[in-house]
């Protein structure tokens, strides 16, 4: 199964080559390989039905990384509907692209590498290969959504269906590794065979959650989902109603079985479900874009379905049989209408409800599909949609309870909105309109039309052969507790409660469509101040804010504050530790020698005077009086060889420095500090030189030996082993001469930079023309250098 | 064996010195480079393979045995750093001389670069491999003087103003780390690292942590970790983009390398994890929340650095095998990932003439192979599968989530810091390659280095980030390997034992 998704993506990343010659070959050419996984996942229905057909290629075993695959019933659906439409809409799209569409190119290979993806996705065994491909499947909406980017409407669209589904994919990340370290597994089959539980699988199972409903357009996240409608629409058939949105429902169906026991599970996904199918229902009811109200109609149905597969657990098997079945209903005749609505858009001129009419007279053929594929939609018999409709239906009102009847009675106005939209879609489409001048519509090639209708048909024939669907349907819901009676999908189950329920919503939605014009100014006028959009653009731009906000105050620029907050966090660290956490040793000598009273106040003095010079030149002497200062308590502490060293460095410096000032104004130009500034530096300054000498004294007074190990091997060693009387000398250019060759190369480094600054400035003043720049090109460094 | 250990020292020093020489020559000074370079990433590949099977590898310098002489120490860790380290110079090395042939043809010669670039490579080599403290230090000061060259090296008065942030705060914090090592060796009397292992856990407790905190806050700026970070976003960019890859890539890295190698070695969770986590979730949101607020394409990438140095942070705080080998992944990745970016960011900028994402647009319509190299990294980056970068956060996001609720909350914090990352990649991409295409503007400073504005791209430049960008692709599928290796060497680093037995003998144990 590796192969088959790997070969995919391999092909896509070849089919630009072959779009350079010819678009249309190269989406029909990519239509085989969908094609390919459909024969083989049919060849391996069998096997699916029974124990499942399993693969897996290890990654990383020490992450838990693998490639793990199995198909089994719910997976071979699932394939149906990806591969299956996606070979459809591949070949649809050869001929809904001009030739010279900009759009061709990158659509065909992104389209293949998405239907990889997503085979991928419905055929994993293993959450973190789920979560591999899910992703993948939101970076291929994100670019086939924005397209080129031209326009602002298509960036802002894909920019937010990447947000919010990687938003989610990322939590549901989180929940995986959670429940992957709980259960001590990543293996679906396994999690499922001996569910975990505890307090971190209930956070686990809420983080995945929130990537099912992000993915799925689940309230209050669906808004991305009708954007997304700026894609071509091949892309939103596919993407966006038949394949990746189902994603949300199908991880919730895959886990379902395990955790829908759970009310942490199946009540937040029963209310979603709900409130959604509600709400996109409402919502699809007012649209004038065909696309647009189809994506509502998609979310609609995305909420029927999760709460079908969501409230498995606890109203029993026969809410998985209503789910398997919608679920295949609703890739079918989403997808028909999608291409429809494609066909329109290109051969009549529009998609706008408002400018369309007569279309159906133009062309019957289209409309009579359309009828077909609605009617599935609305949940007419005898089509695949009445036989799921009918299930779900039986499934809350049969032995459900309260609960049951009251889910049972929200499905029923979901439904009458559904049969609603899926009027005024056919309305929309086909009607001739008073008022609106007929289309003249272009003949659809074939090309077009018969990838439209036979997933269509498909709702038929599968309405037909509903013992097929039940087969298929009964292999997913084994794995649920079974309710009291058996129950078999089908066309007739004698009259109750289910049928006057879908007869109901049959009525009721009629009239609704029938009353549409007061219902739309009543919608105008419910305008809510709270929308799921305006939510999503004022959470970016607060964190855009926020973050504008949190760099400017941090980020100011300024060297001293900087400088200023390292000492600080030395002293609020270390600093802290060092005064809660150590003593200060017993005995304590203020000093060894009464020469290092004078020395030690002279170098105070120096350094106090330093800070209130305002002559560069006092200010370099007091540095080096400093240095002297210190040389002169190496001598008295019995290091005449250091203080030696200690003299000629200074000397040396003093020398450079003066050489050095000449060429610089005599006085520092900076104005001197106010108060407010100048109080906090120097209590930061002194306390941290309080803080690094208190640190000398008690990292002193806690050592153990008064000659360490090492010191005492130094001392023995430098005679016999080094030849050396002068143990420094020995551990300087024999016991550690690295760390010495080491530090004459800072010296050489520091040497060369500085010429390089020095010369090359000299070099500009040379060439008045360029004073302002530091350097110039090569050619400058080599005649000044070379 | 013991002998291949200093090689990776000792031939960039020698490379540096040829360069010297042969600066006359444009051919020879790329030769010596290069091969140096490949000669070192051979090396660290046999040391790895080496220290993976026989334990860590011991180079006593001048025969003096630990802790009288210095020890270099090769041991998984190092090995593997070293490794992905001269892999990401040696492409920056064939980068930077493309874009020198390609600006000012063939025969140019290079007087300070190549040394400072060889000298730069000994540092980060020294310091991976040093089991010394002092030599610690001496190879950040190798490392750091030779970055201050890079930084300011024929350039414009402006940036060497802004290279001034960038030397004064590594000094700065290169004082501290001198003070640390003083009162380290003031308390113990040794700096031989496997050593101080031993003589630091008997010391007082208080006074281990004022030690152990010091620790933190020197190579804390070193690695750019929040609040010690500002200097890094406000000198990095100002650099031409193969210095500014190279940087982002190491320096930071090997910062994070030393506070790793101390905290496991040295002081084991002295009284730090808190704080460590605390560090952590600081750096990851401040990081990410200022690259949402740069219009700068470099300056944004800083950003992005400092956020992903937290996620490093965050393995090192939960402090178990799991977290450590997800840091140590995380590094590997990491380095090769964001000098890849901005690799490609310098070859954006070539093309457009400007930093400023605000103006320009449609490069995927006109570079179409810039956007792919720009895309792998990005998605990389941001930790979308199949790359390395999901690789390695799913690593440090199964230590959170395997550590207790603290541990796993802050893993809460990675996730969102991620979606935060592939924000401002999404906007980059958005605005750079999606929309209308931009004339590219003309050279803001002729005068100096960096020739930029001339609406092409070099082939050999895009060859040689791209052999980068391939390098991250081969971490991700080489993650098995890869992550059994960090693993084991994690298991090493909190152990002990077997470092401290092949630095100082049986006796150790």
């Amino acid at each position: 199964m590796l192969a088959l998704v790997a070969a995919h993506l391999a092909l896509a990343g070849l089919l630009p080559l072959l779009s350079a010659r010819s678009h249309r070959a190269a989406f029909l050419v990519g239509a085989l390989l969908p094609a390919g996984a459909l024969v083989w996942g049919l060849a391996n229905a069998a096997r699916a039905l029974g124990d499942g057909v399993t693969e897996t290629t290890s990654w990383a075993p020490a992450l838990g990384l693998s490639f793990s695959f199995r198909l089994d019933a719910l997976g071979l659906v699932m394939l149906v509907l990806v591969a299956g439409l996606g070979a459809l809409i591949l070949a649809y799209s050869a001929w809904y692209f001009g030739p010279d569409s900009p759009e061709a190119a990158r659509s065909a290979a992104l389209l293949l590498a998405f239907a990889g993806a997503m085979l991928g996705l419905v055929l994993a065994d293993d959450l973190l290969t789920l979560y591999v491909f899910w992703e993948l499947t939101s970076i291929a909406s994100f670019l086939l959504v924005g397209q080129g980017g031209e326009d602002r409407a298509s960036r802002r669209a894909a920019v937010q269906a990447l947000l919010v589904t990687v938003f989610g994919g990322l939590a549901m990340l989180l929940g995986f590794v959670l429940l992957g370290e709980a259960a001590g597994t990543y293996r679906i089959s396994e999690l499922l065979a001996e569910p975990p539980r505890g307090p971190m699988v209930g956070a686990a199972l809420v983080l995945v959650l929130i990537g099912a409903f992000t993915k799925s357009a689940q309230l209050p996240f669906h808004p991305w989902l009708p954007a997304a409608m700026v894609a071509p629409t091949p892309v939103s058939a596919y993407l966006h109603a038949a394949s990746m949105v189902q994603a949300g429902v199908y991880l919730v169906a895959r886990l379902s079985p395990a955790f829908a026991g759970l009310a942490l599970w199946w009540v937040p996904v029963v209310v979603a479900g709900l409130g959604t199918m509600l709400v996109g229902g409402w919502h699809a009811l007012h649209e004038t874009d065909l696309k647009r109200l189809l994506a509502f109609g998609t979310v609609s149905q995305l909420g029927f379905l999760m709460v079908l597969f969501g409230g498995g657990g606890r109203f029993g098997d026969v809410t998985a049989l209503a789910g398997m079945a919608m679920l295949l209903a609703h890739g079918l005749f989403k997808a028909s209408l999608f291409l429809v609505v494609g066909i329109l858009d290109k051969r009549a001129g529009g998609r706008d409800v408002r400018e369309l009419s007569g279309v159906g007279r133009a062309l019957p053929g289209l409309a009579v599909m359309s009828v077909l594929a609605t009617a599935s939609m609305a949940g007419l018999p005898p089509l695949l949609g009445f036989v799921g409709k009918e299930a779900a239906f039986e499934a809350f009102l049969d032995g459900g309870g309260t609960p049951g009847l009251l889910i049972a009675l929200g499905l029923l106005a979901g439904s009458v909105l559904t049969v609603a939209y899926s009027a005024r879609f056919l309305w929309g489409a086909f009607a001739s309109k008073p008022g609106v001048a007929a289309a003249q519509p272009q003949r659809p090639e074939a090309g077009l039309t018969v990838p439209a209708w036979l997933p269509a048909l498909g709702g038929l024939a599968l309405g037909l052969a509903y013992p097929l669907v039940d087969t298929l349907a009964r292999g997913y819901a084994a794995a649920y507790p079974p309710t009291g009676a058996e129950y078999h999908l089908a066309l007739w189950h004698g009259p109750g409660l289910p049928l006057l329920f879908s007869a109901l919503a049959v009525a009721l939605g009629a009239g609704l469509h029938r009353l549409r014009e007061p219902v739309t100014a009543m919608h105008r006028r419910l305008r809510t101040p709270v929308s799921a959009q305006r939510a999503y653009e004022l959470t970016v731009a607060g964190v855009e804010r926020v973050a504008v906000l949190v760099t400017g105050r941090i980020q100011v620029g300024s060297l001293p504050t900087y400088l200023a907050v390292i000492l600080t966090a030395v002293l609020l660290l270390p600093g802290t530790a060092l005064v809660l956490g150590t003593t200060l040793p017993d005995e304590q000598v203020l000093y060894h020698a009464p020469m290092q009273v004078p020395l030690g106040v002279f170098v105070l003095i120096a350094a106090l005077g330093l800070v209130r010079a305002r002559r560069r030149f006092t200010a370099v002497l007091l540095v080096g009086v400093i240095g002297y200062g210190i040389g002169g308590l190496f001598v008295v502490d019995g290091a005449p060889d250091l203080a030696l060293a200690q003299f000629l460095v200074e000397t040396l410096t003093l020398v450079v420095f003066v050489l050095v000032l000449r060429r610089l104004p005599a006085h520092f130009r900076e104005a001197r500090s106010p108060r407010r500034v100048a109080l906090p530096k120097a209590l930061i300054a002194i306390a941290g030189g309080a803080m690094v000498a208190s640190s000398a004294v008690v990292v002193s007074g806690a050592r153990q030996q008064a000659v360490s190990d090492v010191s005492r091997e130094y001392i023995r060693l430098a005679p016999e082993g080094a030849g050396a009387y002068n143990v420094v000398n020995a551990i300087l250019v024999d016991f550690r001469a690295l760390d010495t060759v080491g530090e004459i190369t800072v010296l050489l480094i520091a040497a060369a930079g500085t010429a390089s600054l020095v010369l090359a400035t000299r070099y500009d003043r040379h060439r008045a023309e360029r004073v302002i720049s530091g350097s110039g090109g090569p050619e400058h460094e080599e005649e000044v250098l070379g | 064996m013991s002998t291949l250990v200093t090689l990776p020292v000792l031939l960039p020093m020698l490379g540096a010195g040829l360069t010297v020489i042969t600066s006359r020559s444009a051919t020879l000074q790329r030769l010596i480079g290069i091969a140096v370079l490949i000669a070192v990433a051979v090396l660290a590949a046999v040391l790895l393979v080496a220290a993976d099977r026989t334990g860590p590898i011991v180079a006593e310098m001048g025969g003096w045995a630990a802790p009288v002489g210095i020890a270099l120490v090769a041991d998984r860790l190092a090995a593997l750093l070293l490794l992905v380290s001269t892999l990401v110079t040696l492409a920056v090395l064939v980068y930077s001389i493309d874009q020198r042939v390609a600006d000012y043809g063939r025969e140019t010669p290079s007087t300070t670069f190549h040394p400072m670039y060889l000298l730069l490579c000994t540092g980060v080599s020294l310091a991976y491999l040093t089991g010394d403290l002092f030599t610690l230090f001496v190879a950040f000061e190798i490392m750091l003087s030779a970055s201050y060259v890079l930084i300011t090296r024929r350039t414009s008065a402006s940036r060497i103003r802004s290279g001034m942030t960038y030397v004064t705060v590594s000094l700065t914090s290169s004082l501290l780390f001198l003070t640390m090592v003083a009162l380290v060796y003031a308390a113990t009397g040794t700096v031989n690292l496997a050593d101080l292992a031993a003589q630091v856990g008997e010391l007082p407790d208080g006074l281990r942590t004022v030690l152990a905190l010091l620790v933190v806050v020197v190579f804390g700026i070193k690695a750019a970790v929040v609040p010690l970070h500002f200097w890094l976003p406000d000198s990095y960019p100002n650099a031409p983009s193969p210095v500014t890859a190279l940087f982002a890539g190491l320096l930071t890295k090997v910062g994070l390398y030393a506070l790793l190698r101390t905290q496991t070695l040295v002081f084991p969770q002295d009284g730090s994890k808190t704080l460590l986590l605390w560090l952590a979730v600081a750096t990851m949101v401040v990081g990410a929340l200022g690259a949402l607020a740069q219009n700068d394409l470099n300056r944004l990438l800083s950003f992005l650095l400092v956020s992903h140095i937290g996620y490093m942070l965050f393995g090192i705080a939960v402090f178990d095998v799991a977290g450590i080998a997800g840091t140590v992944l995380y590094i590997v990745h990491h380095i090769t990932v964001q000098a890849t970016l901005f690799l490609v960011s310098g070859l954006i900028t070539r093309r457009t003439g400007t930093v400023s994402i605000d103006r320009m647009g449609g490069l995927a319509k006109t570079a179409p192979a810039l956007a792919v190299l720009f895309a792998v990294p990005a998605l990389t980056l941001a930790g979308i599968p199949p790359t390395s970068g999901f690789v390695a956060k799913l690593a440090l996001l199964q230590a959170g989530a395997g550590s207790g609720v603290a541990t796993a909350a802050v893993a809460g914090v990675v996730v969102a810091s991620s979606l935060l990352t592939l924000y401002a990649m999404a906007r980059v991409w958005v605005r750079v390659f999606w929309g209308t295409p931009q004339p590219p503007l003309s050279d803001p400073d002729p005068t100096d280095e960096l020739v930029v504005g001339t609406g092409s791209t070099p082939r050999p430049m895009v060859a040689a980030a791209g052999s980068l960008a391939a390098v991250s692709v081969a971490i991700a599928v080489a993650a098995g390997p890869l992550s059994a290796v960090t693993g084991r060497a994690a298991e090493d680093l909190l152990d002990r034992g077997p470092y401290r037995t092949a630095v100082l003998g049986e006796e150790a144990r």
